[in-house]
């Protein structure tokens, strides 16, 4: 699948690109500036609740996770502050956990919805054929 | 002459919607306006106080003091005369007298030398005659006891006028003809028999008595049975009548002055009319509103007004205005408040905020204003009905407390003692048509008076009669009338209805349903709805809101986009704002069929969640759907004229319009001229952007002194002053229109079109008052969505409701949506409309809540909101205020001439304003850097060389008073403050400054 | 310990309000229960099933998943499963009484039947369209009146093409689209869309470009009417309903969900078909069925509706959606990986 193009930066995503803005993630500076693994603030570019809610959830599920989150912060941004404090282990390992974890489950999801609707499909085909075909004509 | 629209004699009266549309005229127009010099152009009725009607004022000025007064107006004057009390005397007060006279003169200087006959006109009352005596004695005291002397007496005190031509009068005929003809002026003398005068004057003293002694109440001027309302006719007729008498005199001095002249051709009259004078005089008054009549010394500004196209709303709620005489400025809470007397005829909720408030009215739905009717039949019918001529009456009969006194318009006809049979046959006679529907009578008991009137301006609106308590009307008349059998005219002449004026409402008993009738009952509403005027007749469930939230949406309907006519395509107007899918409102009303607005309407029927959403919608801020805004929810077109003239000079010179430059290189044009088609006028369907040009026209360097005849042949030079675009956005050219005006030069219309959709802070406003600004778009995913997949176009905040009491509103949404679902328009109408358990039960059926709350799940997180929302459409209205129009900022930019500090406002650029409160602000924070900063450096920040010596202004480091340079310092200050100092000198002020280093203070 | 289970799984509508329609299953949330996330116990636990499928309709269950999840889904259908739709019209013509700005927004909300998988996103919007990003349309009418037809009012018969439809869309192949594609197979999904009405002597002469776009840009690209969810219902009698309240609580529901049984000759309530209610709580209404039933929705049972516009069938949406998800997943994965 190619990438939608991107109006408002043309020049391209680079992965070595300085410009945070043009990355899809960055890391927010802690305050104070130490360092703490455990703890941080990830910005996910062009990004909103689709991902963020969802990964917030598979997050949540971890019992490593002491805290999960994620803000839009201002409407007019398309990005979103995802924030995640742990018990211990570095929260890059966490994150690193729910988006597998993320995206197990939707290939699991992906495939028992199309073993239904070919099961579906395969039941009802000789009723469903004819109906399809009556409203696409 | 101007002829009014759709009047009788205007080509589109009595044409079909068929032929209106061939003749490219929209069929609901409602026409009542006049069209002068390309402007259409609405007279506005005027209010005033009725002429020639006894108001007696208690307490003027101070408390106590009681007046009589009366406004005489006839065709050749109009004057005001009052009979006032001082010290416990009677006087008569009159503009053309240069002091009071006592009442007692008054009468002797009309023939009646007896005093006992004149005091018994004014009454034989105990407290009537101790109240006259010393009247009496103050006329026996000036020593004036015959008709003569008390003429002698007036002539002596009228106010000197000057008067042309005609024999010298002595004063004591002047006195005559002043009693005769000014003063009371509309009470008629006939052969210097002052009878009727005589008598009206005593009851003014009669009133006033009576007020003092508290047997009667003042009359209120507020009273809406003492107003008149002038309508364009009567505004024009007195202006033509104006202009006509002008006219002939005009002619009459010209006539004068050349037939005594002996010449050889017949004098031709006809040749020396100017034609265009009357037109020209009507036309000035009406285009400028400035109504000037001589002969009632009126002078009025601001009668007419450019009939306001807004929307359809605004145009026909322009038509039913009433302005008031009032001075605006006034602090008075009477003309302003509502007065009881004003139901049914004005709309109790249509009237501006603010300064006018409450003296510009608006008409209710079913008012009637009457016109003149003819008096000489209602005059024959009173007598005949047995009413006894005053004249023949001596003063103890004329104010016997057995007899009630009729008056028709103001005069006295005569006395009558059965009062109530004339009453009734009276209105016997009306019903079935023998004299016209318009003429009301009723009687007054505190004064003892039956009063007729049959003349113009009077408010009046339609009841049904009601007979030994049954209206006449009954189910199968109505049944004939929706059956097109029969015609509201019909009923009218057949006496089932009857029209009432304020007066004559007063002395009915009308009931307002058809079950509350009781046997008492005259009268039966029509309908209640029809209190309301056209404005507020949109709203849904008016009759469940606070009052001023019905005022609020009378004024905003009027902004609200949408349609204005089925010929607004091919209008060209300076401003028109036109929504690109209008919809008809879910729940309408009665009234919104009888003006057609569901085919012209103005608004959508937007999706509507009560609820909280993202902080973004506080203050009444509106979240909006960005799908329903792609779907082309509030998206509207913006039309806007631009015009050029080609204009013809003195030297036989003309501007002309240049094809458009091209580019060497390319053999294209320009980009500024890339609009323009190869005639140099910009071509329809093209886009034009900022500085882009519409007209490439050139205009000759000279146009003043003639070409001399050396240089005939040489082309004269030119100059480009291309007509250009300026605005924010770029816009589309619909049509370009060539014409020519009166003077004979082109004239170029471009019509410009914008389309826009609703973006972050354009106005929104419901039906009830609601108005509010869009605070956020959303997209449609994260839109909160219910079992059934819908999800709101707009999210509204519920604090809107709890302080502003629009029950209707939440009423509205439970009609659309139980509408919505049944497929069907509901009635939101005034003290009617569908009722809510109804609304109620079609929701239940369908499955919904009976409340109209929705279960919801967010469209953030998927999980169901803790709540239920209340969710449904309600008719939104876009408002013309877009902040397109409206943002303005700048960094850097144009500056005035003169002070060199930035200009004022968005047309020009201007800078933003730190102004006195602000400053104020900056001073009690002690930020003076930041003060330095806004007050000086960036506004007129300016660096002169200043004298140490002689504290004088110096230039370029040399100081001229000193002629030196040694003291010279540079120092900054703002330009004002330089020109104020060279200004002082000017004026031979020397402003010197003292100039310290700062660290030495 | 049963109030527990219910507050994990199930909402609970109360009169004026719901109860527990957050998700509280975390690990620490509660005491005995393992909370933490295991791909094999969802994967025990998750089912789907199709309700119904139609052309353009489905309607399916998802069931054992979170909420989150499930929105993501729906969210995705609306917003990122992407489309082709008209983008730039070129006007030749216009005369007809709709105005440029409003044509060109009203064709642009037409759904064009072409596979949106067989098209790239155009990068460049100012770029010359290509066989891979473009679909062109010309839209040429031209209203003419009828001359055999004489003192007619209605205007379907008075002229010819008064209604411009969207079956007068002609497609006109770039490049080789003609080989890859059938004739047929690009046009807009419905032929009777009234896009414009004319007048005699008045003509459209557009040229119709469609790119790829997603629902977040432009309603347009959105390849549903709509798609949402719903919690399955769960009425429960707290206690046997009998007599005329039976009949009364039937009414209080929509047609179906409560039968009646005969028992012993005595009418007795039983929840037959909780799914088709419509959760209007009108029960509560009636102070003496208010204590009878308890209503509550199950919290991971999501009865999906995705209604698609035509372009793609749903099910082949619902698919999309899901990789898109993953698309996204692997995206952040893959940047949090380079990030490291």
């Amino acid at each position: 699948m190619s990438s939608r193009p991107n109006y408002s930066n043309n020049k391209g995503n680079e992965a070595d690109d300085i410009d945070p803005s043009k990355r899809k993630i960055t890391v927010m500076p802690t305050e104070g500036g130490k360092e703490d693994e455990t703890c941080k603030t990830f910005v996910f570019n062009k990004e909103d609740h689709t991902l963020g809610n969802s990964l917030r959830y598979v997050i949540m599920k971890n019992p490593d996770t002491q805290f999960c989150g994620y803000s839009i912060p201002h409407p007019s941004e398309d990005k979103i502050n995802f924030r995640i404090q742990t018990y211990g282990k570095p929260a890059k390992d966490v994150l690193d956990k729910g988006l597998n974890d993320l995206n197990s489950i939707c290939s699991h999801v992906l495939r028992t919805f199309e073993t239904s609707v070919n099961d579906h499909k395969r039941r009802n085909q000789s009723t469903d054929v004819e109906m399809r075909e009556n409203s696409v004509g | 002459m101007p002829v009014m629209l759709r009047s009788s004699n205007c080509v589109l009266s009595g044409k079909s919607p068929a032929e209106m549309s061939k003749l490219n005229e929209c069929p609901m127009d409602p026409g009542g306006y006049f069209i002068v010099k390309g402007v259409e152009k609405v007279v506005l009725i005027q209010e005033q106080l009725s002429k020639n009607r006894m108001i007696v004022d208690t307490d003027v000025g101070r408390k106590g003091t009681v007046v009589c007064s009366v406004t005489s107006s006839t065709h050749e004057r109009k004057s005001k005369t009052d009979v006032i009390v001082k010290h416990e005397k009677y006087y008569l007060k009159h503009n053309s007298f240069s002091e009071d006279i006592p009442v007692a003169i008054v009468f002797k200087a009309m023939g009646f030398e007896s005093e006992q006959e004149f005091v018994q006109m004014i009454g034989s009352e105990e407290e009537v005659l101790g109240a006259v005596a010393p009247c009496l004695e103050e006329c026996h005291k000036a020593g004036v006891f015959t008709q003569l002397q008390a003429l002698k007496h007036i002539g002596n005190r009228i106010r000197q006028r000057r008067m042309w031509g005609g024999p010298k009068k002595t004063k004591v005929d002047e006195a005559r003809d002043v009693l005769h003809g000014v003063v009371l002026a509309h009470v008629p003398v006939t052969e210097w028999n002052f009878k009727l005068k005589a008598v009206y004057l005593a009851l003014m003293v009669r009133r006033v008595i009576q007020a003092q002694c508290g047997l009667v109440r003042g009359d209120d001027r507020d009273y809406y049975g003492n107003k008149r309302l002038e309508l364009a006719g009567s505004l024009i007729s007195l202006l033509f009548e104006d202009l006509f008498k002008k006219f002939n005199a005009e002619l009459k001095k010209i006539a004068d002055l050349t037939i005594p002249k002996p010449r050889a051709a017949q004098f031709d009259i006809v040749k020396h009319m100017r034609q265009d004078q009357i037109t020209n005089g009507l036309v000035h008054a009406i285009s400028s509103g400035n109504w000037t009549i001589k002969r009632f010394k009126m002078d009025r500004a601001g009668v007419t007004q450019v009939l306001s196209r807004l929307s359809y709303i605004s145009a026909l709620g322009m038509m039913t205005r009433i302005s008031s005489q009032f001075e605006k400025t006034r602090k008075v809470s009477g003309p302003r408040s509502l007065q009881p007397s004003q139901w049914g005829m004005l709309c109790p909720s249509d009237t501006p905020e603010g300064e006018a408030c409450g003296l510009v009215k608006n008409l209710a739905l079913m008012t009637h204003i009457t016109t003149d009717h003819d008096e000489a039949p209602i005059v024959r019918l009173a007598f005949n009905l047995g009413v006894e001529d005053i004249q023949l009456l001596s003063g103890a009969e004329i104010t016997s407390k057995y007899v009630y006194m009729v008056f028709l318009n103001g005069n006295i006809l005569g006395v009558i003692r059965n009062y109530k049979r004339l009453v009734s046959t009276f209105r016997l006679m009306r019903r079935a048509g023998y004299i016209n529907e318009f003429v009301s009578i009723c009687p007054n008991h505190a004064h003892r008076c039956v009063y007729i009137s049959s003349d113009a301006g009077r408010v009046c609106r339609p009841y049904i009669i009601v007979n030994k308590g049954r209206p006449l009307v009954t189910s199968k008349h109505i049944q004939e009338l929706s059956q097109g059998f029969r015609c509201f005219e019909d009923f009218l002449k057949e006496g089932l209805v009857e029209y009432l004026d304020v007066n004559e409402e007063n002395d009915c008993m009308i009931s307002l349903y058809e079950k509350e009738i009781t046997m008492a009952t005259t009268h039966l509403e029509i309908e209640p709805f029809t209190i309301l005027g056209v404005c507020a007749g949109l709203i849904p469930y008016p009759h469940h809101n606070q009052s001023p939230r019905n005022t609020y949406q009378c004024a905003m309907g009027k902004q609200a986009m949408g349609t204005i006519g089925y010929n607004q395509r091919n209008r060209i107007d300076t401003l028109m704002y036109l929504l690109c899918y209008p919809q008809a409102p879910l729940v309408k009303s009665k009234t919104i069929e009888l003006i057609h607005f569901d085919k012209l309407p103005a608004g959508q029927n937007a999706t509507v969640a009560v609820m909280s959403y993202s902080g973004y919608d506080i203050e009444d801020a509106l979240v909006i759907n960005k799908a329903s805004l792609d779907r082309g929810f509030g998206r509207c077109l913006v039309y806007r004229k631009q015009q050029c003239t080609m204009k013809r000079y003195a030297n036989q010179t003309f501007d002309k319009v240049m094809g458009p430059m091209v580019d060497a290189t390319t053999r294209k044009p320009v980009w500024r001229h890339s609009a323009l088609d190869t005639d140099g006028i910009c071509a329809p369907g093209e886009k034009i952007e900022n500085k882009q040009v519409f007209v490439n026209k050139w205009m000759p360097t000279v146009t003043m002194s003639p070409l001399s005849s050396t240089d005939q042949d040489k082309q004269p030079e030119y100059r480009e002053v291309p007509i250009s675009y300026k605005g924010p956005e770029p816009s589309f050219i619909e049509k370009v229109m060539i014409s020519s005006n009166p003077e004979e030069a082109f004239l170029i219309k471009i019509l410009l079109r914008q389309t826009r959709r609703p973006e972050i802070g354009d106005k929104f406003s419901s039906r009830h008052g609601q108005k509010g600004v869009c605070g956020l778009i959303v997209p449609q995913a994260d839109m909160p969505f219910s079992d059934t997949g819908i999800c709101p176009d707009i999210i509204m905040n519920p604090h809107g409701y709890p302080s502003r009491m629009t029950v209707g509103k939440l009423m509205e949404l439970l009609g659309s949506k139980a509408g919505v679902l049944d497929g069907k328009f509901h009635y939101g109408t005034a003290f009617g409309g569908d009722k809510v358990v109804d609304l109620s039960a079609d929701l239940i059926r369908h499955g919904y809540n009976y409340l109209g709350k929705d279960y919801v799940t967010s469209g953030i997180t998927g999980e169901p909101l803790s709540a239920y929302i209340y969710f449904g459409p309600i008719y939104y209205q876009k408002l013309k205020h877009m902040v397109l129009d409206k943002m303005h900022a700048r960094a850097k930019g144009p500056r005035a001439v003169l002070t060199r500090q930035p200009t004022e406002g968005r047309s020009r650029d201007g800078g933003l304003r730190l102004g006195e409160m602000e400053r104020d602000c900056l001073i009690g924070y002690g930020a003076s850097m930041l003060l330095l900063e806004r007050l000086m450096i960036s506004s007129d920040a300016f660096e002169v060389d200043v004298c140490e010596q002689c504290g004088l202004l110096g230039y370029l480091g040399w100081c001229q008073y000193c002629k030196s340079s040694k003291n010279v310092s540079t120092l900054k200050m703002p330009y004002a403050c330089k020109l104020l100092f060279q200004e002082l000198l000017s004026m031979n002020i020397v402003p010197r400054l003292s100039l310290k280093r700062y660290n030495e203070v | 310990m049963e109030r527990i289970k219910e507050i994990r799984t199930r909402v609970e509508l109360k009169e004026h309000g719901l109860e527990n329609v957050h998700s509280t299953d975390f690990p620490g949330s509660y005491d005995g229960y393992d909370d933490t996330w295991s791909q094999e116990k969802f994967e025990k636990n998750f089912k789907v099933e199709i309700g119904r499928l139609t052309a353009d309709e489905l309607e399916f269950d998802m069931i054992g998943i979170d909420a989150a999840i499930a929105n993501a889904f729906r969210r995705i259908l609306l917003a990122e499963v992407p489309t082709m739709a008209i983008e730039k019209v070129h006007i030749y013509n216009n005369t007809s009484i709709i105005q440029d700005e409003v044509l060109a927004h009203r064709l642009g909300l037409i759904p064009i039947k072409a596979d949106p998988r067989m098209f790239e996103y155009k990068q460049d919007a100012e770029a010359e369209p290509t066989d891979t990003d473009t679909i062109q349309f010309e839209l040429k009418v031209k209203c003419t009146r009828n001359t055999h037809v004489k003192d007619a009012t209605d205007p379907d018969d008075l002229y010819k093409n008064h209604k411009v439809m969207t079956s007068h869309m002609k497609w006109i192949p770039i490049g080789n689209q003609a080989q890859i594609f059938k004739e047929g197979e690009i046009r807009p999904v419905i032929d009777d869309i009234l896009i414009a009405k004319l007048r005699p002597g008045q003509e459209l002469d557009l040229k119709l470009f469609c790119v790829k776009g997603i629902g977040q840009d432009h309603a347009k690209f959105s390849p549903v009417a709509t798609a949402s969810y719903r919690l399955l219902p769960e009425i429960t009698l707290l206690k046997p309903v009998t007599g005329k309240l039976a009949h009364k609580l039937k009414n209080c529901f929509t047609p179906g969900v409560i039968e009646i049984d005969n028992v012993n000759g005595e009418s007795k309530a039983r929840v037959a078909h909780p799914r088709k209610d419509t959760c209007s709580r009108e029960v509560f209404r009636h102070d003496d069925l208010k204590d009878l039933v308890k209503l509550t929705r199950v919290r991971d049972h999501f009865i999906f509706s995705v209604e698609s516009t035509g372009i793609l069938p749903p099910e082949v949406l619902v698919s999309q959606a899901i990789q898109v998800l993953i698309a996204k997943v692997r995206e952040v994965k893959r940047e949090l990986d380079v990030y490291k």
